[in-house]
């Protein structure tokens, strides 16, 4: 079984989807507990990559396609997973209003997807009001907030404060270029972190 | 000297008789708060997209005048490529790009007419119209040839994922197929190459070439990648233009250092804009001052939005003293003046850079 799980790790760290897809259902096909190919070989997968590129060693193409083959193998997998085995938590992902920058919301998308969390995308260009209601309806263990601007990093604060007077529980993460950890703590957010990597690992330490 | 001479000197890496001033883009909110300063004649505040040909036609006088008050030693026009709007947040453009405008910076693509490599043979490639140089074509007109005239040109890096709608899908291909990145980039190349020529025969000094390859911490691509599917371009573009007589300079913000060897080594005359955030514009001198010129560095992240006017003062002193020392240092924000700088720190960055840029440079440490 331990090669099936090494087998499952290479294939998300060279972004081999078909090979991941392949060797996810091979391993429930002989009995391989869901959780395990999850936590012991899918999750390390993405935790490696993300150590590779925090290093230096990996840049974002080899990030892409490791977070498209965990995708892939993640809905072959999804299927078999108890309810509580779902995942880490639910991150509602958007971009302020005005900035119509995707790539880093993306990558933080990926990320959170890598280690384990159900994420909800409303994209960019998302006004408060937006947040709130979208907010309101999937109730997320975490709202993650980005902006690629200094001058869109302005409506952070707005959105952090609308989204606490729906919620005032509500766990809010921020990031983008030109936010700062000091920002972060102005804006009233529960979290930062300087890149994708370290959102997801933020993202797991705040729930814990 | 003139301000075309200041520039062109400043490439050379000589020292001219002082920095020149001279700015990448000017976004139209920051054009008409600049330009509250010089002139009651103001066009409305809009995206020139939305504009009329009378207010966009206002919207370019406001910046030449800006440009004549300010004394700027140059000047950047953009193509303005024709588009029709889908609805409204989105545009089409001649590729058949659909884009997104944005009332805080450039419209971005976020649909491409290429999703896979067979898509490639059917595509229509765009050629370059005369009116896409009217901007260009305008600023020769009313400011003349003693100002640099700069046209900016997305390289093709950009012009490549904007093909396909989504960086992320170019930097996929990366890895997942090498030969169709590469046939995009010439796809994009070969339409850059046509964009010179007619800049050149359009009054073009300097090329920018946009699209950046970095992000706060590294680049988008490791130096191999670059190495291999961006470099053999960029070396392709460079060459034109120096054929044409035109300089040519690199534009990305971001960590640049993994690829700034590539970035020298394919024939760009400068760099821009040394974001403060990711390099140290010092270090940057003492490696690549002797093959590029270095334009940019101060702060538009922080600094121009929310600081006073006597720190831009000071910033500029000190990264004048850093940078311009020898020549080869053409003063501009870190990346734009966009709607969130404030107007006066822009016109205290430009006052201090002529307070302080005056050769030879003459500031203690």
């Amino acid at each position: 079984m331990q090669d099936i799980l090494d087998g499952i790790k290479r294939a998300i760290l060279v972004g081999e989807e078909e090979e991941t897809k392949k060797l996810v259902a091979d391993g429930l096909e002989k009995g391989l507990e869901p959780r395990r190919i999850m936590e012991e070989a899918m999750m390390p997968a993405m935790e490696d990559i993300g150590e590779r590129f925090s290093s230096g060693e990996a840049f974002i193409p080899e990030l892409i396609v490791a977070a498209e083959a965990m995708r892939q193998g993640m809905e072959v997998l999804k299927p078999h997973l108890a309810g509580a085995e779902r995942g880490s938590g639910l991150v509602l992902l958007g971009t302020v209003h005005g900035d119509i920058h995707s790539i880093g919301k993306n990558l933080v998308r990926m990320c959170m997807e890598g280690a384990g969390f159900e994420v909800v995308d409303i994209g960019e260009d998302v006004k408060t009001e937006k947040f709130v209601e979208a907010f309101r309806e999937h109730r997320p263990d975490i709202l993650g907030l980005s902006a690629l601007l200094s001058s869109t990093m302005q409506r952070i604060p707005e959105v952090v404060e609308a989204v606490r007077a729906e919620d005032k529980n509500a766990v809010i993460m921020v990031g983008g270029a030109p936010v700062t950890q000091d920002f972060a703590d102005r804006s009233g957010a529960d979290g930062y972190a300087p890149n994708a990597f370290e959102a997801a690992r933020k993202a797991k330490e705040l729930l814990n | 000297m003139t301000g075309k001479e200041r520039m062109l000197a400043a490439f050379s890496r000589r020292e001219p008789d002082r920095v020149p001033v001279w700015e990448m883009a000017f976004n139209e909110e920051s054009i008409i708060k600049l330009g509250k300063f010089y002139t009651d004649d103001l066009p409305p505040m809009k995206f020139a997209q939305q504009m009329t040909v009378e207010e966009k036609i206002k919207l370019l006088s406001t910046l030449f005048t800006v440009a004549k008050e300010l004394e700027l030693d140059g000047i950047t026009a953009i193509g303005l490529l024709g588009t029709e709007p889908v609805d409204d947040e989105h545009v089409r453009d001649g590729w058949g790009r659909v884009l997104r405008v944005s009332e805080e910076g450039e419209a971005t693509a976020v649909g491409g007419p290429v999703t896979e490599p067979s898509d490639l043979k059917g595509l229509q490639a765009y050629h370059p119209q005369p009116a896409d140089f009217l901007m260009l074509m305008a600023a020769v007109g009313n400011l003349g040839t003693d100002i640099a005239q700069v046209l900016v040109q997305p390289g093709p890096f950009r012009e490549s994922w904007s093909l396909l709608g989504s960086m992320e899908k170019l930097l996929y291909h990366y890895i997942k197929n090498p030969g169709f990145v590469k046939d995009l980039a010439q796809v994009a190349t070969d339409y850059i190459l046509e964009v010179v020529d007619m800049a050149a025969d359009n009054g073009a000094d300097i090329i920018a070439l946009d699209g950046d390859l970095a992000f706060n911490q590294t680049t988008l691509m490791s130096p191999a990648q670059y190495e291999e599917y961006v470099f053999p371009y960029h070396q392709q573009i460079t060459e034109h233009a120096h054929r044409r007589g035109k300089l040519i300079f690199k534009h990305s913000d971001g960590n640049m250092w993994p690829i700034m060897d590539g970035i020298a080594d394919a024939g760009f005359d400068g760099f821009h804009p040394v974001q403060p955030q990711c390099m140290e514009i010092g270090e940057v001198k003492v490696k690549y001052g002797n093959r590029l010129c270095i334009l940019g560095n101060i702060d538009c992240t922080y600094l121009l939005p929310f600081g006073s006017e006597e720190e831009v003062a000071e910033s500029v002193k000190e990264t004048i003293r850093v940078a311009a020392p020898g020549g080869g240092y053409i003063i501009s924000s870190s990346n734009s003046i966009h709607p969130g700088c404030k107007p006066e720190n822009y016109i205290a960055m430009v006052k201090a850079a002529r307070e302080y840029g005056a050769y030879p440079i003459d500031i203690a440490d």
